[in-house]
């Protein structure tokens, strides 16, 4: 294309553009919350870039670009601009100008704006955001996939622009062919620039494979299309039939959860009558361990109607960690692992607003400005990972960002003056961090920054992730970053659990963080760095005697008791009781302790013979 | 018969441009429109066979001229002229019923091919 046909229409037009922008922006000094000048320098800003880059200008491009993006952040709070910010907005302005006509006469590769650059970065970096972060309503309801139809596999070229819109486009033309369903990844992924171009999904339609082919090759920049059937291989001398069709309903949440309520119900019930019927005739224990039988089995299909893939919740956050990023004017690269891992809808349900609170600490007070950050030769672009894995019978999730870390240093100190830790503590542990974070009102917000904490706080998260029957920890180091990880129960309604006993109380125990029950024999025990450890096969396994940690009177045993190994997360604990009572399957009823109470708690139980017992919260023992 | 197109952009230059493209490519380039307001009044006296809409215009964006096209014609063939950098918006576009997109700088050959896409 021969540009200098456009060359005077570029400089006259530019002209216009940023003459108009002047005016704007003085229009912004005079009233500095008015929001319709910011506008529309953005958009001057964004025409002029449209022009330079046809007209290959690529050092003009950059700056228009880049002053784009803070103007992006200040749109939506554009009193969050300081007088420094107009001027360097002026300068810009002018620094446009000239270079335009010095690029026309064939200069733009000698155009240098490193400074003004500098100064957009350190601007970008205080510009503060405004909005809310509210989460977007989800559908209450459990979409049940659509096993019907073919699997259809798509690959858009390599070397295509916008891959994910390309991919969308695919998408479109297959829906003129019939529902489509079961789109892999998560079509938000499509917004992603890292989106590689490869996505699947179940398109039930009549249409032949040819057609098919030919009707998603038509989206253009395909590199490849394969229909096929799922594995669902047909019985010997059925060739030719349909392979059988599974059938699909959509259920309301609500009836799960009243059936859920129900079988929990029948659970304890259960146990209850197991309990009752020793000793009694062969046949009533028949009919009860029938009944019990039956049960078990309810139980497991309920839990796997309520299974919902964690992509569900995990959706709408690239968009959140992308606009607050934008607000905040840092650069980050935001990854999703194992969003196919299913947890039960209603622990989804809870944790959305606590991954939220996370990954808004995780952008605003981990990852630095994208200057700072590449004065400490990081690159530019922070990451944050929410990955997503199957532990046991649990699920971890895990926040992850590679920015400053927590400041220990600032946490310790406010913790001192709070009283929260003992004066001359020199370093706090990762437990002890987490801990100091978890109290009411003491967010790593007011900590860190003097940006003022929103929404949920870190006590809120911690206390949301224990109800849940969920543990929480931090890693963090200076520098290194921050990594929280949350081990959440696969399902909250029914799970089996340790009864112990300390005193004339019973407590439980939850069977998945249990290693293992040894003797506490006081003649085993050893110290280490000051604490009481019981040694287990050559291992020292620190104690925690639940008689002193939860202050129960009355006349401590002495001698050989036995005690339970919770592991969590790597971590040991040799809990000391008076006695085991035994296994069960408990149903949680999560709740808010009251203030003041002890925080090893993570829910209560009603068993089977009505009486109320407190269910350990394994995580606040190790 | 060539195809009808109307051409959406609030700068000249880019409005030049493509039109340029098109009209050499045998294209009639029947209006223009400078916001996505007037995108949407030209679309509605034009009826062309084609739209090219940017994303960035005042008074009312491109993607929301989409929106509003689409509403009193489904069938309408519109493709996006899209900056770098801005897939979610073009994301937002598609489902908004855009049928195609092109990326600036634009090369004629990527724009001729998108618009035989949708014409189709």
């Amino acid at each position: 294309m021969d540009l200098s046909r456009y060359a005077a229409l570029f400089l006259t037009e530019s002209r216009e553009h940023l003459n108009a922008a002047s005016q704007q922006l003085l229009e912004w000094e005079r009233d500095p919350k008015a929001t319709e000048p910011v506008v529309s320098i953005f958009r001057a800003m964004h025409t002029f870039k449209g022009m330079a880059a046809a007209m290959g200008y690529a050092n003009l491009t950059e700056l228009a670009h880049r002053t784009e993006n803070l103007l992006d952040v200040l749109r939506s709070a554009p009193s969050g601009a300081s007088p420094q910010m107009h001027d360097l907005i002026f300068r810009i302005l002018d620094a446009l100008e000239s270079g335009a006509s010095e690029a026309m006469a064939g200069g733009d590769a000698g155009l240098d704006f490193t400074g003004l650059l500098g100064e957009l970065d350190s601007a970008a970096a205080v510009a503060q955001p405004t909005g809310s972060w509210a989460i977007p309503e989800q559908p209450r309801e459990v979409a049940v996939p659509a096993t019907e139809g073919r699997t259809v596999r798509v690959v858009i070229r390599h070397g295509a622009v916008m891959r994910g819109a390309r991919a969308l486009l695919a998408l479109r033309r297959a829906e003129a062919l019939g529902p489509v369903g079961l789109v892999k990844p998560a079509p938000s992924a499509f917004e992603q620039e890292e989106f590689d171009g490869r996505f699947s999904f179940r398109l039930g339609s009549t249409a032949t494979d040819e057609s098919i082919h030919a009707a998603i090759t038509s989206a253009g920049e395909v590199e490849s299309v394969e229909v096929g059937v799922e594995a669902q291989v047909a019985a010997p001398g059925e060739r030719g039939e349909v392979a059988e069709r599974r059938r699909q309903i959509r259920v309301d949440l609500q009836r799960l959860d009243a059936l859920m309520n129900q079988v929990g119900e029948l659970v304890v019930a259960k146990g209850r009558l197991a309990e009752l019927v020793v000793g009694s005739s062969p046949e009533l224990q028949a009919v009860s361990t029938r009944i019990g039988r039956v049960v078990a089995e309810m139980q497991s299909e309920i839990i796997q109607a309520r299974m919902t893939p964690v992509w569900q919740v995990f959706d709408r956050f690239p968009r959140a960690v992308r606009d607050l990023s934008r607000q905040l004017g840092k650069r980050v690269s935001f990854e999703v692992e194992g969003e196919e891992i299913e947890l039960d809808r209603a622990v989804l349900d809870e944790i959305g607003e606590p991954l939220i609170h996370l990954l808004r600490n995780a952008v605003d007070h981990g990852i630095e400005p994208p200057a700072e950050r590449e004065r400490k030769n990081k690159p530019a672009e922070g990451r944050i990972l929410l990955g997503a894995s199957r532990e046991r019978t649990s699920v971890c999730i895990r926040v992850v960002d590679d920015g400053m870390g927590i400041d220990r240093e600032k946490v310790l100190q406010k913790a001192i003056r709070e009283g929260l830790v003992e004066p001359g503590t020199e370093a706090l542990s990762d437990d002890v961090l987490l801990r100091v974070l978890a109290r009411p009102g003491f967010t790593t917000a007011a900590v860190v920054t003097d940006v003022s904490g929103r929404g949920m706080g870190m006590d809120a998260v911690v206390s949301r992730v224990r109800g849940l029957g969920g543990s929480i920890q931090v890693e963090s180091s200076a520098e290194g970053g921050t990594t929280f990880t949350l081990r959440l129960p696969m399902t909250l309604a029914i799970v089996r659990a340790l009864l112990t006993r300390v005193g004339s109380e019973r407590y439980a125990l939850p069977l998945a963080s249990i290693a293992e029950t040894v003797e506490f024999n006081p003649m085993m025990v050893a110290s280490v760095q000051g604490r009481e450890g019981l040694v287990i096969r050559d291992r020292v396994v620190p104690t925690v005697h639940l008689r002193e940690r939860l202050g129960v009177s009355g006349p401590a045993h002495q001698g050989r008791r036995p005690s339970v190994v919770v592991e969590v997360g790597g971590r040991r604990a040799a809990v000391v009781v008076d006695a085991l009572v035994g296994q069960q399957e408990i149903v949680v009823e999560s709740f808010d302790g009251p203030r003041g109470m002890l925080p090893v708690f993570s829910g209560a139980t009603i068993l089977g013979d009505g009486m109320p017992v407190l269910i350990l919260d394994p995580a606040a023992l190790v | 018969m060539s195809h009808s197109v109307l051409v959406c952009d609030d700068a000249i230059f880019m409005r030049t441009m493509i039109s340029d493209i098109l009209s050499q490519a045998g294209f009639e380039v029947v209006g223009e429109a400078e916001t996505g307001r007037e995108a949407v009044e030209k679309y509605r006296q034009l009826k062309p066979d084609l739209v090219t809409m940017d994303i960035v215009m005042p008074d009312m964006g491109g993607i929301e001229a989409v929106r509003e096209i689409c509403k009193s014609d489904p069938d309408a063939k519109i493709l996006m002229c899209s900056a770098m950098g801005q897939q979610a918006l073009v994301v937002e576009a598609i489902q908004a019923g855009a049928k195609d997109f092109v990326v600036k700088p634009f090369q004629p050959s990527r724009v001729l091919e998108a618009v035989q896409r949708v014409i189709g």
